[in-house]
């Protein structure tokens, strides 16, 4: 746990010293590890592992966008907060050490899983990428966030693929009506709304930096509204 | 003949798209804060989804019957768009570019089908057996034997692993053996048996449930299509950027 609040001080210090995102990224990362060597499986589950598990993804595919934005200050800092609130999220949730579920042990479970967060890490990405374009305008931004959100969009629907493989094994079905089920429906509709609306010229720019940014509020109801406040397949 | 064109630029329009879209959101958004509070959504997988439609009142299903209805159209929709797009840009250079995104549509469309087969012709039924119980697969001659139930738990008392072996006996003749462990279903003509629950007090005991899911080949079939067609796409998008 230390190693997460080093972690967490890394990403507060980045603000002012913009080298320290990558150090408490690689904390993080230290931290994964450890608690899937004391797991003995991959740690993704609970809320205390995905969000750390989230956290780490923000911070690690920032980086090739950083590169092309030639370390903007904004969008570094932007990612650091991001970063560090889910890290502090992260702390308030007690580490599970119980063993998995043997319905959870399987590929299909932790595919599912890693691409679900890895297209949540983009879509924050790309809230971070919509709100500097509507301070900054510049169309580099704006742009970049259509391709976070087209990256993150191909993660979500394979991890929802692959989650229906895993559901078909374990629970002879595919889909389950469930809150969870309905608002992984409505965000993976919104973000192909998305997809389709920045089709049309007059959507390009400002309006949709907007519903970007507003589909990151979503995402953060599907995963943790949902999974703390609603009963459902995903209940924590 | 007005009307007819009207009624085609409707369905070519991908204004039509983006409403329909809206409007499937906002229904579902609806549904969302529905579901969670009525106790008759506790009872939605015990038939197939139109039955279950039909036995309860509009004012709770609504918002089911409202996405059915928009989700028909969005699939003329697609279907109309998908193929002036590929009729518009045939002679393109970068063919594949224009056809992965009518790829991810027939993936797409293929996983409506497979929700509208399943909601139409998909089962499940629970049983609770012990070591020894014989079992009828409804609507069918084919009788489950429980020839042992394999439990193994740990020191703190949490379920490490577990195992059931069955036999599948048609007029008194065993066909078929088989096991069922976790994320290890029993499949058998178009059925999925699966263990739901297990306990180890007073007896050895599981919960069964037999499924049956006609979209589910369908719903695989359109992932596939969706997947591969969501990867080409964005490889092409990267590498026309280089």
């Amino acid at each position: 746990m230390l190693i997460l609040v080093l972690s967490f001080g890394m990403y507060l210090f980045a603000l002012l010293k913009r080298h320290l995102l990558y150090v408490g990224f690689l904390l993080q990362a230290a931290y994964i590890v450890s608690r899937g060597f004391e797991l003995g499986r991959l740690p993704l589950a609970g809320p205390h592992d995905t969000l750390v598990f989230l956290s780490a993804s923000i911070a690690a595919l920032s980086m090739p966008i950083s590169r092309i934005l030639k370390n903007h200050s904004g969008f570094q800092n932007g990612i650091a907060i991001t970063a560090a609130a889910f890290t502090l999220l992260a702390i308030t949730f007690e580490p599970r050490i119980t063993p998995l579920p043997p319905i959870l042990r399987i590929i299909w479970f932790e595919l599912h899983v890693v691409l679900a967060f890895l297209g949540y890490a983009l879509f924050a990405i790309a809230a971070v990428l919509g709100y500097l374009f509507l301070k900054e305008k510049t169309n580099l931004l704006e742009g970049l966030q259509y391709r976070s959100i087209l990256i993150g969009y191909c993660f979500f629907s394979v991890s929802m693929i692959f989650g229906g493989i895993w559901a078909y094994l374990a629970w002879g079905t595919y889909w389950v009506w469930t809150p969870k089920e309905l608002w992984t429906a409505i965000l993976w509709m919104f973000y192909s709304l998305y997809l389709h609306v920045r089709l049309r010229q007059w959507w390009i720019g400002r309006p949709a930096a907007i519903l970007g940014i507003a589909g990151f509020g979503v995402v953060m109801f599907t995963y943790l509204g949902v999974s703390l406040l609603m009963k459902s397949s995903h209940s924590w | 003949m007005v009307i007819l064109k009207h009624i085609i630029n409707f369905f070519l329009s991908l204004q039509t798209s983006i409403w329909l879209l809206g409007l499937f959101i906002a229904v579902f958004f609806a549904g969302a804060f529905i579901m969670p509070v009525r106790e008759e959504f506790r009872y939605i997988h015990s038939v197939p989804l139109f039955e279950w439609l039909k036995e309860h009142p509009l004012w709770i299903t609504w918002w089911l019957w409202g996405s059915i209805g928009i989700l028909s159209v969005l699939t003329i929709n697609t279907i109309f768009c998908s193929i002036e797009s590929i009729i518009k840009k045939r002679r393109s250079r970068q063919w594949l570019l224009i056809i992965s995104p009518q790829i991810i549509h027939i993936g797409f469309l293929f996983l409506l089908l497979a929700h509208l087969l399943s909601s139409v012709g998909g089962f499940k039924g629970h049983a609770v057996a012990k070591e020894g119980t014989f079992l009828q697969i409804p609507d069918s001659n084919i009788a489950l034997h429980i020839k042992d139930i394999d439990i193994q738990i740990d020191k703190y008392g949490f379920i490490t692993d577990w195992a059931v072996g069955i036999e599948y006996f048609s007029e008194r003749n065993m066909v078929k053996n088989d096991s069922i462990s976790p994320n290890n279903p029993s499949l058998k003509g178009g059925l999925n048996i699966n263990v739901r629950d297990l306990t180890t007090l007073p007896e050895k005991t599981v919960l069964l449930q037999v499924s049956r899911e006609p979209g589910a080949l369908w719903a695989l079939i359109g992932g596939i299509l969706f997947m591969a067609g969501t990867v080409t796409l964005i490889i092409l998008k990267a590498k026309l950027e280089k």
